[in-house]
């Protein structure tokens, strides 16, 4: 699969505190790319660097084939969507006049307004005053102002950072939506659950280099161990071999009519950074 | 570079339903023709009255408004997603300096009419006043891009008010010290020795040294925006 971002040995330094200090990663077209780590690890700064916000220090970053660092042109800004905490609304303007600034300055035609509150479950809300909107309702604008124009690559930075469950699990479907549909999606966030439910590979992130990268079914798999947690009736938890070893024992519990459920050990995505980091996520 | 009429208008739009909205700002917008009435009533009708109320014009509408507008975007964060749009540094710089130069243009037009100002070369005039317009948006921009806040913008301004407006009072300076000559290059001082001469029936070839010295400064200071714009842009 082709490439949509390519980085290689990126580095950035602020004065003598090194923010990234070895990141090489590739994107495939089509993924959601889920960059996982805790605060102060780098996240917002490699997608700074990616959108041509900030330098890097040394190192190559790639998109669409080209280096980032050129990226400033209208071509490549038409293709790409940001969400970060540093591109805000107009907060005297209402919900329409904050969305059809954007389509008119991306060349969207204003029926996408419509389309994009539903996306972000907010329909009906155009004529709101946007200081009037809760945190949340703000970052799910910001999220729709980024979905207008269909972006082939999507930056996100902790998209759902301040939603509750029932609008995470509405953007989340709304996100699956557009990578069905061909959208590159970038993620950051610190929420494994999130990046279980929507990533096809996670990076994790620790003190500015990558610790570990592949999808969460293998990660979790290949660190799995090769026991069982068995509930008995008794309320009790028992580890039990998966092996021929354990055959005895599980056959001695489910005859005696003990077994209540099994379990099988996979670590979660938090558990194994927290292994290969030392470092729990925030 | 693109040229967008569609950007550039809704970024006018955005800024004009903004302000509109923006009380502290709005009443700046009244200071000049509030002084212009007063001046009018008071029939002070002096070039250099007219050209202090003006003046006045020129720093709180284009310049204050102009770096008000643009602190803003930089103090809430908004001006970064402009920046990320496909829009252009050009049509992001039209499109934010619009609306403070129609603003200059009708306080100004204002404050002429209030004072009973009649120059007697309206065109030679009308050109003075469109390029210095357009140099004193320049500079709010400016300003705007070097303070982080609307605070600091309304701050800064106030030297920058008395270097522009208190300019008549430094000619008798200038002719006591040869070094201050230089002064009279200001764009102000420009601006109002060639509505002297025009009193005294200059017409456009006698007054064009003066026209191409504001030019200069209309260049050099959207330069210097544009270079500082770009430059803290990046690397934040
Ligand atoms: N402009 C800057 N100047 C100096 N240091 C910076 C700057 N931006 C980021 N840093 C530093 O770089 C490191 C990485 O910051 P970054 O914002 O990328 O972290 P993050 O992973 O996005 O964290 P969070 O989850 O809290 O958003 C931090 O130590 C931060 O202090
Ligand atoms: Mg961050």
């Amino acid at each position: 699969m082709e490439n949509i971002i390519e980085v290689t040995s990126l580095q950035k330094a602020f004065g003598a505190s090194r923010a990234l200090k070895d990141v090489t990663f590739n994107v495939k077209r089509g993924e959601i790319f889920g960059f996982l780590g805790p605060s102060g690890s780098g996240k917002t700064t490699t997608i700074k660097i990616l959108t041509a916000q900030l330098k890097p220090t040394a190192g190559s970053a790639y998109a669409f084939g080209v280096s980032t660092e050129q990226l400033k042109s209208e071509k490549y800004r038409q293709k790409v969507g940001i969400v970060t905490d540093n591109t805000a609304l107009y907060g005297r303007l209402n919900v329409y006049d904050n969305l059809k600034l954007y389509c008119d300055l991306y060349g969207v035609p204003y029926q996408r307004i419509g389309e994009v509150l539903r996306m972000v479950n907010l329909a009906g809300e155009e004529r709101k005053a946007v200081s009037k909107l809760s945190k949340g309702m703000l970052q799910r604008i910001t999220l729709a102002r980024a979905f207008l124009h269909e972006p082939e690559l999507l930056f996100l930075d902790e998209p759902t950072s301040a939603l509750d469950p029932v609008n995470t699990k509405h953007i989340h479907d709304g996100l699956l939506h557009l990578k069905e549909k061909g959208t590159t999606i970038f993620l950051t966030t610190h929420d494994m659950n999130e990046a279980e439910a929507l990533c096809d590979r996670v990076a994790f992130l620790n003190n500015g280099e990558i610790r570990l990268l592949d999808s969460p079914k293998k990660l979790r798999q290949q660190r799995g161990e090769p026991t069982l947690t068995v509930e008995l009736a008794d309320g009790s938890m028992v580890i039990v071999p998966k092996g021929p070893e354990g055959a005895d024992q599980m056959f001695r519990y489910m005859s005696t009519g003990q077994l209540v459920s099994v379990q099988s050990n996979h670590p979660t995505l938090g558990d194994i950074f927290v292994e290969v980091t030392g470092r729990k996520l925030a | 570079m693109t040229f967008s009429a569609r950007r550039i208008f809704a970024i006018l739009q955005k800024d004009y339903k903004d302000l509109s909205r923006n009380l502290y700002v709005t009443t700046t917008l009244f200071m000049p023709l509030l002084m212009a009435a007063l001046f009018g009533r008071m029939g002070m009708g002096t070039i250099s009255s007219y050209y202090i109320v003006i003046n006045m014009g020129f720093i709180l509408v284009a310049t204050y408004v102009q770096s008000a507008l643009i602190a803003e975007e930089k103090e809430k964060n908004t001006l970064r997603g402009l920046m990320l749009s496909p829009a252009s540094t050009m049509e992001i710089f039209c499109g934010k300096s619009l609306l403070s130069f129609i603003a200059t243009a009708v306080v100004v037009t204002g404050s002429i009419l209030l004072s009973n100002y009649n120059p007697r070369n309206m065109a030679v005039i009308a050109i003075a006043l469109l390029l210095s317009a357009v140099f004193y948006v320049g500079l709010g921009t400016l300003i705007g891009l070097f303070t982080k806040s609307v605070m600091e913008a309304s701050v800064v301004i106030v030297p920058v008010m008395l270097i522009f407006t208190s300019g008549s009072l430094l000619i008798p300076l200038i002719e006591k010290y040869p070094v201050l000559a230089v002064v009279e290059y200001m764009p102000n001082l420009q601006l109002l020795e060639l509505a002297d001469r025009v009193e005294t029936g200059a017409g456009l070839g006698d007054t064009l040294l003066h026209l191409l010295v504001i030019l200069a400064w209309v260049l050099v200071i959207h330069a210097v925006a544009a270079y500082v714009y770009k430059k803290r842009m990046v690397d934040e």
